[in-house]
């Protein structure tokens, strides 16, 4: 028989009992469904995560450390730019001296950071108003730069913050120099960027951002000598992978030429392990639900078999092979079990952009906030890895359904059947 | 062309252990040439249903032999009892076993189908047949529209259309009045001329029985050739 009269055959024979089959879709249908939205909850809440720590650099940073073996990690930067993979590769160097800054009549304290401004480009240093420094004498401010210069108020002797605007002004920035000095002669900035808020809520920023080339001018004003215990820089160094895939590649690298690493991305992998286990026990809670919609398509193929005694005679008696009629009844199921599978896909892609849509606004408004901008939460996502575990399951189930009521078919007595009244 | 030798058959009944044997065929020889056509007369029990079985591999015989164009055919397994009577045999049966839920002219193709035959050439020899048999008019029928007589004619037509070198019929006129019960032996008889399909017709009926050019009698599970009296 040829393949399309098969398919032929099949469907006339559902056509016959369309209110049997449907019911045995619908079942398999609910039970797939299920499996693909219980599973994709677990998919959505770990994207979500992901995503949240994704989303700061964190994530493919690399800090390095000096250790016993290799301290001399400044000259390195060049080195560690060379290692494939890396996207940047960042030395922030913070001033460690006294220091003075005066923005017209306010004064205050300031820590005083110089980065490579073209490597901090690369990975995206965060920005609330303004541009990244392009010159010498051109800064970004920290977000809390105002909230950390003063001026006392004459009447009640009360110190009041700044809280003018910042961008444009310029400002005059004094360093103590080697001997305990403060220069004479202070360097004027020119802030043309305000850095956005720390992400954790108490925490504040009231650095001084530079560029790197404004580096000789400051260690001339320090007056240090060459000697390298005299230098008041703190360096910072972090190195950034390209993608999060390839952080372990690069801490490696960096770890054979003798520095210490740590990154996020060692912890991110705990999650991901526990997310893991989290959707293999939620593909098997569903599963199960399959498993129960499974003695649905038996029964009803059980009861087709049982139905078409007679006609499964019939052909066998006028030459049928018994492996098409084995064939016959498991396509039948099979074709239940791929109805099934492809509503329950539609209908769960539905019910997933639904519940998307709807239960951040309940949750939101049970905790009675807004939705803020910054943070989006993704109940569930259905990967196509899902889609195919999930069809995988359904119709191989389904399949394994129809298989015991077609060997029965099989095995039906030809004289016994012609007997069958009608 | 149909060659029987030393049938014997017997069923078994009762419970495990305390099984009786009750023989149904006799040492049977049989012969049937090319062309021919063989009736069968028996009364109801004689054993004659239970001998188309075998010949047509329904069942396989406990002794004996059954060669079709000098293929042992008993000892066959079902897949390839199958796929022998597929290419070989066409069946007539007393209650027609139209599928119920194929219109006539489906029915008819079912075997073609069977064989793989591609749908334009399938509709060509059905629609054909269908003219010779004259159910051209009934294509679209399904059996429950049917007479009885159109129904053996689809029966029939069923039978006929693989071309197959020989036709079994299994009282292929105990559901019909008289009158049709001439058409449809006339029918018989025209095709087995037209076509020279070989037919082996069972039946109780002597007068269907007459239109054989040789006749058996089944009695007891033994079968001799000629008119046995006891046996109708």
């Amino acid at each position: 028989m040829q393949f399309k009269d098969q398919i032929d055959f099949v469907r006339q024979h559902i056509r016959r009992n369309k209110l049997r089959v449907f019911m045995t879709i619908l079942a398999a249908t609910m039970g797939t469904a299920f499996l693909i939205v219980l599973a994709s909850v677990g998919f959505g809440i770990h994207d979500t995560l992901r995503d949240e720590m994704l989303s700061n650099r964190l994530v493919t940073e690399i800090q390095v450390y000096e250790s016993d073996d290799a301290q001399n990690l400044e000259e390195e930067v060049d080195s560690f730019k060379k290692i494939e993979h890396v996207k940047a590769v960042i030395n922030q160097q913070r001033l460690g001296t006294n220091s003075e800054t005066i923005l017209e009549d306010y004064e205050g304290y300031h820590d005083f950071v110089v980065s490579d401004f073209k490597e901090e480009a690369k990975v995206g240093f965060e920005l609330k108003e303004g541009r990244l420094p392009q010159e010498a004498h051109e800064v970004v401010v920290g977000s809390d730069f105002g909230t950390a210069l003063y001026i006392e108020s004459e009447e009640n002797e009360e110190l009041t913050t700044y809280e003018g605007k910042l961008i444009g002004e310029q400002f005059s920035y004094a360093i103590e120099n080697i001997e305990g000095d403060f220069v004479e002669d202070p360097m004027t900035f020119t802030i043309v960027g305000i850095g956005e808020h720390p992400t954790k809520e108490w925490e504040y920023d009231r650095n001084i951002f530079a560029d790197v080339s404004v580096l000789p001018e400051l260690e001339k004003l320090y007056n240090a000598d060459d000697e390298k215990d005299m230098d008041p820089w703190y360096s910072n160094i972090t190195v950034y992978a390209d993608k999060v895939e390839n952080v372990s590649k690069v801490s490696k690298e960096i770890k054979e030429q003798g520095y210490y690493t740590y990154s996020i991305s060692d912890e991110l992998k705990q999650l991901d392990v526990f997310f893991l286990a989290l959707k293999a026990g939620l593909i098997f809670v569903g599963t199960i639900a399959i498993l129960i919609a499974s003695i649905g398509i038996f029964n009803t193929m059980t009861m087709a078999v049982t139905e078409r005694t007679r006609e499964i005679g019939v052909m066998k008696a006028i030459g049928a092979n018994p492996k098409l009629i084995q064939r016959l009844f498991v396509m039948e199921s099979a074709w239940i079990g791929v109805m099934g599978t492809v509503i329950a896909i539609l209908l769960s892609y539905g019910v997933s952009m639904i519940a998307n849509y709807i239960l951040p606004i309940i949750v939101f408004s049970a905790l009675g906030e807004g939705n803020p901008d910054d943070f989006e939460i993704v109940f569930s996502v259905i990967p196509w890895q899902l889609i195919v575990i999930a069809s995988i399951i359904s119709i191989g189930v389904a399949v394994i359904s129809g298989w015991r009521p077609a060997r029965k078919a099989t095995k039906i007595d030809v004289i016994q059947a012609l007997r069958q009244e009608l | 062309m149909i060659q029987v030798m030393n049938l014997s058959h017997a069923f078994k009944i009762g419970k495990r252990g305390n099984e009786k044997s009750i023989p149904v065929l006799k040492d049977i020889d049989f012969r049937v040439k090319q062309g021919e056509i063989v009736s069968i007369v028996g009364k109801s029990g004689s054993g004659k249903s239970t001998f188309l079985h075998v010949l047509a591999g329904f069942m396989v015989p406990q002794k004996g032999k059954v060669l079709i164009n000098g293929t042992e055919t008993s000892t066959f397994k079902e897949a390839e009892s199958a796929a022998f009577r597929l290419e070989n045999y066409g069946f007539i049966f007393q209650n027609f076993q139209l599928m119920p839920r194929l219109n006539a002219f489906e029915n008819i193709e079912l075997p073609l189908k069977l064989q793989g035959i591609d749908r334009v050439k399938r509709h060509e020899k059905v629609k054909a047949l269908m003219k010779e048999t004259g159910l051209d008019n009934v294509a679209d029928h399904y059996p429950n529209e049917l007479s009885g007589g159109q129904q053996q004619r689809v029966g029939i037509a069923r039978a006929l259309i693989t071309n197959p070198p020989i036709i079994f019929a299994d009282e292929p006129t105990g559901s019909l009045d008289s009158e049709t019960e001439q058409d449809v032996l006339l029918l018989i008889q025209s095709l087995n001329q037209t076509h020279g399909i070989t037919f082996v017709i069972i039946t109780h009926d002597e007068e269907v029985a007459h239109i054989a050019n040789r006749m058996y009698t089944m009695h007891d599970g033994q079968l001799t050739e000629g008119s046995d009296q006891r046996a109708i």
